[in-house]
């Protein structure tokens, strides 16, 4: 029997605001614990909510991004639950009017391309961390407060495969509205995952399970897998699947039962009543658009019509924002395009590889890069040379024109004087002209050899090798 | 000790015929007399009022100026109770904005004032630190939910005080002690660092014991507060500079739906002479109705919307925070116990009330519906103020009543009515007044006047012409 698996997921993402979604303490992470607090995200009786309108911009960004509608009437909802995670003992969310509805994310999985719709997208507060011990708990409140964007999927998906490829998508678009660190590991992102299956063909949608817990988009796709065969052994076994929360166990690498979904709480959602209905400035609204950079998709799609790059070198670009960025930047300057990306992936990438860093740390700017691959170009240095030139960039963050200077790594191309120092090397290894009559190949390798010694190695190594010939050969004559 | 109005004591502060020091030592003498006779207090701030005139400057009128808070208003340092055993022992770590504003103009708080506990009741009989009575017959009770401020300026202790009306929780107690109550419209006065009751009906309000003082304290608290969204940022006019006492052609409806359930005939002849007197000052004063079935919904309606609001608002007290927390096993029971151990019966009586009726599957028949019946009443409200600048009615329909006596709960029309519709002024925001206008055995009784939304203006000018013509102006009772 063969199953079709249904998966719809929700994505939570903080947004790195400078302060929190109601109040104004600061957005920081790894702080010393209750430090980045105040009375508003300690759910002290009394205080009221103040909407940060940063928050509502970053959200609006994500929405453009996600093809939404966007919601220019911008209403709250209280949630109203215990959870000592809850200082107010309700969440402000938006649950009767998302900022965003209907948009979708394209996705590409085995070369095809797939159409996620997304149903909605909205604002929220984070909950406080807990830490849970033996016969306490410990509770950091600098993380209640921080605002959130929910971002919900329709139930599209149809395999771990393809919920790896839109959580992936998605977090390159998180990054790309510069709205978020979008980091799965320290969840400042993070999803849940909805998931039943059905017997192929049919219409019918089964019991499904809710997976929790998951920080990594590895997980998300292990844990999908593990739990949809889980399900067909249970449904092929004639047992009944329970709704439930699961969560996924690292160590197991299996979804286990986290609780069972018998008591739902009831959330008694109504509007929050201290913030009243904002009516967005529409010209605002349409501003957030044009602040919108250009979105991986658009940026692979240029990079293969305009800069001939190719699919594959376009998708490695624009997997890393700031691979991206930096050689967007280095094209301004350097119009060789296949030439500046094959740099980029090959000689900055095992650099960055090598030494365990990343194009942020390095102190290489696309400004130098252009000018050293500008220099490859013109022959002013060799390859070889520039390899070494790169290395004094990377660490030291110098002008390559200068680094050329001061090492003396220009290269002599100037055939009049290859010429002459050719000659006078000539002139004083009658052995290896005769070697060379003698058809000892070697010759030319050792006489290549004496002019780059001669020259530190600064002789154009081509030019040298064809002028050579030519004056062998008319010595020989 | 002399009760002087603000503006009497600003005078002989900044002309120095009255040494402030001296002035504040008589003034804990009378506190500590009245708080034998009156139980108003749950804290006496005595040190930091003293602190506090030391350093006053009398440059604002409001300097050195004795007040009292109610005990659900944030005070930094000094226990804010609510008047409830789940916030016994809870100091602030911030002030409430309007504590803030009054500490700059350098106002001096005495005290912190007894309530309902959580501001949810009308008798301040369930006050953890018990009953407030009543300045003029301390056999019978302030009334609440503020009865703690309207006693203490209804004793003469302090000139002004300030209260919470989230249903008539200034203006009826103002009423019973013989005070004038205000609360200005929604979104006048910032609510940030009050301790909820229902958002969408809380209102700060303000206890005086003439409308020259009123004018004052409101323009002196009123305005914009970025920490609180529903603040109104509309500049605060003048209120003081702008009073008139001419109220000529100034437009007044009186309210049969509410006088007409009068059953007391001295007040009901006390409310007749008000309106002869409006007519006499040249105002024109003519009678409107509104449906009483309408009218009837007030009570219900309130109760689903204030309690339904109030349990969420109030869900923060867990004792997990802050607050008093009893032991548990897990995280829940801690929450368990702690708020079964924290509230009072009537407050969890209210609270399962709230839930009841915000639970999804009742919702739309109890607390949507609510709003929708809100909306109504506030509709056919505002139809009589498209001819009409003030809406007239008594205060409610008896005299304080006795301690004993006091109950919150019936069901008579005339109760239902008339003790409720102050209420019309939570529903609407609009700026309602309480003014004296008589003593019925013994007792002071009052009118209301309630005006248009951002007109507190003119609520004040028919206040203030009639507070001149009829005499009841600083009045207090130390005594009784």
């Amino acid at each position: 029997m063969n199953f079709e698996q249904i998966i719809g997921l929700e994505v939570h993402c903080e947004l790195k605001t400078n302060s929190k979604m109601f109040s104004g303490s600061p957005v920081t992470f790894g702080k010393e614990p209750n430090t980045q607090v105040n009375e508003i995200d300690l759910g002290m009786t009394g205080t009221l909510p103040a909407v940060n309108k940063k928050a509502v911009e970053f959200a609006i960004k994500v929405c453009y991004a996600l093809h939404m509608d966007i919601d220019e009437l911008l209403c709250f909802d209280r949630k109203n639950y215990y959870y000592s995670d809850l200082p107010k003992g309700f969440q402000i969310t938006q649950e009767r009017r998302p900022i965003g509805r209907n948009g979708y994310l394209d996705i590409v999985v085995d070369g095809k391309m797939k159409r996620i719709a997304i149903e909605r997208l909205h604002l929220e507060e984070d909950t406080a961390k807990q830490f849970h011990f033996e016969d306490y708990s410990l509770i950091d409140y600098n993380r209640a407060g921080i605002p959130l964007i929910e971002i919900v999927t329709k139930p599209d998906i149809r395999s771990g495969e393809e919920a790896s490829a839109y959580l992936e998508k998605l977090r390159q678009i998180f990054i790309y509205t510069d709205v978020s660190d979008a980091k799965m590991e320290e969840g400042s992102m993070r999803c849940d995952v909805n998931l039943s299956i059905r017997p192929l063909q049919s219409q019918q949608l089964g019991i499904r399970t809710e997976i929790k817990n998951l920080n990594s988009i590895s997980h998300v796709q292990k844990a999908i897998e593990f739990e949809a065969l889980r399900q067909e052994k249970e449904y092929l076994q004639g047992r009944s699947i329970m709704q439930e929360t699961r969560r996924f166990d690292e160590s197991l690498q299996e979804t286990v039962t986290m609780r069972v979904k018998g008591d739902a709480v009831d959330y008694k959602y109504y509007t929050e009543p201290n913030i009243l209905p904002i009516r967005l400035d529409h010209q605002w609204v349409l501003d957030i658009k044009k602040k919108l950079p250009i979105l991986p998709d658009q940026r692979e799609k240029n990079y293969i019509e305009n800069d001939k790059l190719s699919q594959a070198d376009a998708h490695i670009l624009v997997s890393h924002k700031e691979l991206s960025d930096f050689y967007d930047q280095t094209i301004q300057e350097c119009s060789h395009y296949q030439f500046v990306c094959h740099w980029l992936l090959g000689e900055v990438q095992a650099y960055l590889n090598k030494h365990k860093t990343t194009l942020n740390e390095v102190k290489l700017t696309p400004h130098f890069l252009a000018k050293l691959l500008n220099f490859i170009q013109d022959e002013t240095i060799s390859s070889k040379q520039a390899k070494k030139v790169f290395e004094y960039i990377i660490i030291d963050g110098k002008d390559p024109e200068i680094i050329i200077a001061e090492k003396g790594l220009k290269q002599i191309s100037d055939e009049n004087i290859l010429n002459d120092l050719i000659n006078e090397i000539l002139d004083i290894n009658e052995q290896s002209i005769l070697d060379y009559k003698n058809g000892k190949d070697r010759a030319i390798k050792f006489l290549v050899g004496q002019v780059m010694k001669k020259t530190n190695g600064q002789a154009n190594p081509q030019k040298t090798n064809q002028i050579l010939i030519q004056l062998l050969k008319e010595r020989i004559d | 000790m002399i009760q002087y109005s603000i503006e009497e004591l600003h005078e002989l502060f900044t002309k120095r015929f009255l040494d402030p020091i001296q002035y504040y030592e008589e003034l804990f003498q009378e506190v500590n007399y009245q708080q034998k006779r009156l139980n108003a207090f749950v804290t006496i701030t005595q040190k930091k009022a003293y602190e506090d005139i030391q350093k006053a400057h009398f440059y604002h009128v409001l300097s050195g100026i004795p007040y009292a808070l109610k005990d659900n208003f944030h005070t930094k340092g000094i226990k804010t109770t609510a008047s409830s055993r789940m916030l016994e022992n809870y100091i602030p770590i911030y002030n409430a904005h309007v504590v803030d504003k009054l500490n700059q103009d350098e106002s001096c708080l005495i005290g912190k004032a007894s309530m309902d506990e959580l501001a949810m009741g009308g008798t301040n009989q369930s006050a953890l630190t018990g009953c407030v009575y009543n300045p003029w017959d301390s056999s019978r009770i302030a009334g609440g939910s503020s009865g703690g401020s309207a006693a203490l300026v209804g004793s003469g202790v302090i000139p002004f005080a300030l209260g919470t009306d989230t249903g008539d929780s200034v203006r009826k107690p103002a009423g019973y002690c013989g005070v004038v109550g205000f609360k200005p419209t929604w979104g006048r006065i910032s609510r940030y660092g009050v301790i909820p009751y229902a958002s969408s009906l809380d209102h700060v309000g303000i206890f005086t014991r003439n409308v020259r003082d009123m004018a004052i304290v409101t323009e002196a608290i009123a305005g914009r507060d970025d920490r609180d969204m529903t603040s109104s940022t509309k500049p605060v006019p003048q209120y003081i500079q702008n009073l008139n006492v001419n109220i000529k052609g100034v437009k007044i409806a009186v309210l049969k739906t509410v006088s007409d359930e009068m059953r007391n005939a001295q007040i009901k002849d006390n409310f007749e002479s008000i309106i002869q007197v409006l007519k006499d000052l040249g105002a024109i004063v003519e009678d409107v109705t509104m449906p009483k079935e309408l009218m009837k919904c007030i009570l219900p309606v309130y109760t689903i919307l204030a309690n339904s609001e109030a349990t969420s608002n109030h869900a923060c007290l867990d004792g997990i925070k802050y607050g008093t927390r009893q032991a548990g096993k897990t995280i829940e029971d801690v929450m368990i116990q702690s708020r079964t151990y924290g509230f009072g019966t009537h407050i969890k009586r209210r609270f399962i009330l709230g839930n009841l009726a915000l639970a999804t599957e009742n919702q739309e028949k109890m607390f949507r519906k609510a709003q929708k019946v809100r909306r109504l009443i506030v509709d056919e409200l505002n139809q009589i103020y498209q001819q009409y600048d003030i809406v007239l009615t008594p205060n409610c329909g008896s005299i304080a009543p006795k301690v004993n006596e006091a109950v919150d709960d019936r069901l008579s029309d005339e109760y239902i009515i008339l003790e409720n519709h102050l209420c019309l002024g939570n529903f609407a925001g609009l700026p309602s007044l309480t003014l004296p206008s008589g003593f019925v055995n013994h007792m002071p009784i009052a009118i209301n006047l309630m005006g248009r939304l951002f007109e507190e203006q003119t609520v004040f000018n028919v206040a203030y012409a009639l507070e001149n013509v009829l005499g009841f102006k600083n009045q207090f009772s130390r005594e009784g």
